[in-house]
């Protein structure tokens, strides 16, 4: 059967015990600013549903109203120089990053027809090679890097323009920053709910922390990163016909 | 007591600005600097410490000069796009006297209310930076009226330009000063704040068209107040709350089809 533990990197030490393999797949910088970004985003979420939910009405009130406005503007500092920093500090990796995020395949397509049954039915053999960040995980981050860049040049022009920006100017500012803050909180829901709480992703949350993947996880999850574009391909396709094959004999 | 307004009949206004005074005198409110720009119009804008004001206009007319009057201030809208866009609740509509209030100990200085009045009434006095201030516009005494007492630009008019009570009174009122001017030879005439923005607290008698007074001549209802405030908001809620159900619902299922001993 496909996924079946003998074809996996692990093997059985003394005493039965699995020895893992672990890879490295995080540099420290990345972790920091991942969990940085991380820590900023809620906050400014925080401070800044306090001025969109009515309900929340009484923290957004006075001297109170000062903070909050306050701190949302000095978080915004953070959240927004965090990647410059990440940038400078590492270029290449950056770079590198940055283009496997936007490097559109057919694989994500296939990620996407097969996310239903792998996520929700544990159909292994559904899953497209993956690079080192999945569809989902590239998916996050356009809308994280695009709204991100909404909410800079918004917020920016919110904070500073008021009274030179013509009003409508500023009201439009003040609707697409909120349309920012409405996907990309969603986004947050479902990355959160995908990376962290989701039973097959434990490793996901695992090597945002320590920086490392056992490579039994690397080879099912990141099998383009793992073993290069034609390996994977091969592996990929070997499983289809071994699938193809398994659902005829069980129409038969 | 019904909806109240005042009416302004700036046929009869002298630009003594007395009001203007009367205004700083009730509300405790600093006098400004002011300087010689070629025009008696002083301070040269509404500011935090100053909520109401008259503005001159020269204009000229088949060669004939006409120097118009308008007591700027709070135009008391009957649909404030002000109050709908606060998100402390400083800013209130009187459901009974219709008058819309600031309340400064609510106030955040946030300043929507700023960009989206349609008339640019109210001023913001907080700094970029500390975010520290509040937004300021005229309150329509409102600790005078509810006590019985006219405002006190009203009170203190002494060309008797102000008039002020019940809003249908007033409207009635304006109407027929509208029509002795007409008969008096300005066929321009006009009531303004009838009908505009639900109707306004503060009702002008205007000689000239609006936009040579200097008031926009059909303000309209900022529609992205109502997309952000009727449909963003309920729209963000409701995706909110789907994405974490979904989320919730998402993570019954799956751990009711994924064996933990599938993964590695």
């Amino acid at each position: 059967m496909i996924g079946d533990r003998t074809t996996r990197m692990e093997e059985q030490g003394e005493g039965g015990v699995i020895r893992v393999r672990w890879i490295p797949k995080y540099t420290a910088m990345e972790r920091v600013f991942h969990w940085g970004h991380t820590v900023t985003f809620l906050a400014l979420a925080m401070t800044g549903m306090i001025l969109f939910f009515p309900l929340l009405r009484p923290l957004a009130q006075g001297e109170g109203g000062y903070l909050v406005r306050l701190l949302h503007r000095a978080m915004a500092i953070a959240y927004g120089t965090l990647p410059l920093i990440y940038i400078i500090l590492e270029p290449r990796r950056a770079i590198m990053s940055l283009k496997s995020v936007f490097k559109v395949s057919r694989y994500d397509i296939e990620w996407i027809k097969g996310m239903i049954p792998y996520y929700m039915f544990g159909r292994h053999e559904a899953m497209a090679p993956q690079d080192r960040f999945n569809t989902g995980e590239k998916l996050n981050a356009v809308v994280i890097i695009l709204g991100s860049v909404v909410f800079a040049i918004t917020g920016l022009l919110m904070w500073f323009g008021k009274g030179v920006l013509p009003i409508g100017a500023f009201q439009a500012m003040v609707v697409l920053h909120d349309i920012a803050m409405i996907v990309t909180v969603c986004m947050f829901i479902v990355h959160f709910f995908l990376a962290v709480v989701h039973p097959l992703m434990w490793a996901g949350l695992v090597s945002m922390r320590f920086g490392v993947t056992s490579a039994a996880y690397a080879q099912e999850h990141h099998a383009l990163w793992y073993y290069g574009p034609e390996r994977a391909e091969e592996i990929y396709e070997d499983k289809k016909a071994v699938r193809k094959a398994e659902d005829q004999s069980s129409v038969d | 007591m019904s909806r109240v307004a005042m009416l302004i009949d700036e046929s009869i206004c002298m630009g003594c600005r007395g009001c203007q005074v009367a205004c700083k005198q009730w509300n405790d409110l600093p006098g400004e600097e002011t300087y010689n720009w070629g025009t008696y119009e002083n301070p040269p804008d509404l500011s935090p410490v100053t909520w109401t004001r008259i503005k001159f206009t020269e204009v000229e007319q088949d060669g004939n000069l006409q120097w118009l009057f308008l007591t700027e201030g709070c135009l008391h809208c009957g649909t404030p796009a002000c109050v709908e866009v606060c998100p402390t609740g400083a800013l209130k509509q009187d459901p009974t006297l219709g008058i819309v209030t600031l309340e400064p100990d609510l106030c955040n200085g946030c300043g929507y209310c700023t960009q989206f009045c349609p008339f640019g009434i109210p001023r913001l006095d907080a700094d970029v930076l500390s975010v520290e201030g509040k937004a300021y516009k005229c309150n329509f005494c409102q600790d005078r009226v509810v006590n019985g007492l006219p405002p006190a630009c009203v009170k203190t008019c002494p060309s008797g330009a102000f008039d002020f009570g019940d809003r249908e009174e007033m409207v009635a009122k304006g109407r027929s000063r509208v029509e002795r001017l007409k008969q008096q030879g300005f066929p321009n005439a006009n009531l303004y704040g009838e009908h505009e923005m639900g109707g306004l607290g503060r009702l002008y008698v205007l000689k000239e068209r609006p936009s040579l007074c200097g008031l926009p001549e059909n303000p309209q209802y900022p529609v992205l107040a109502d997309a952000w405030q009727e449909v963003l908001q309920p729209l963000g809620t409701l995706a909110f709350g789907a994405a974490a159900l979904g989320m919730l619902g998402f993570w019954f299922v799956a751990r009711r089809n994924i064996g933990m001993e599938d993964v590695e």
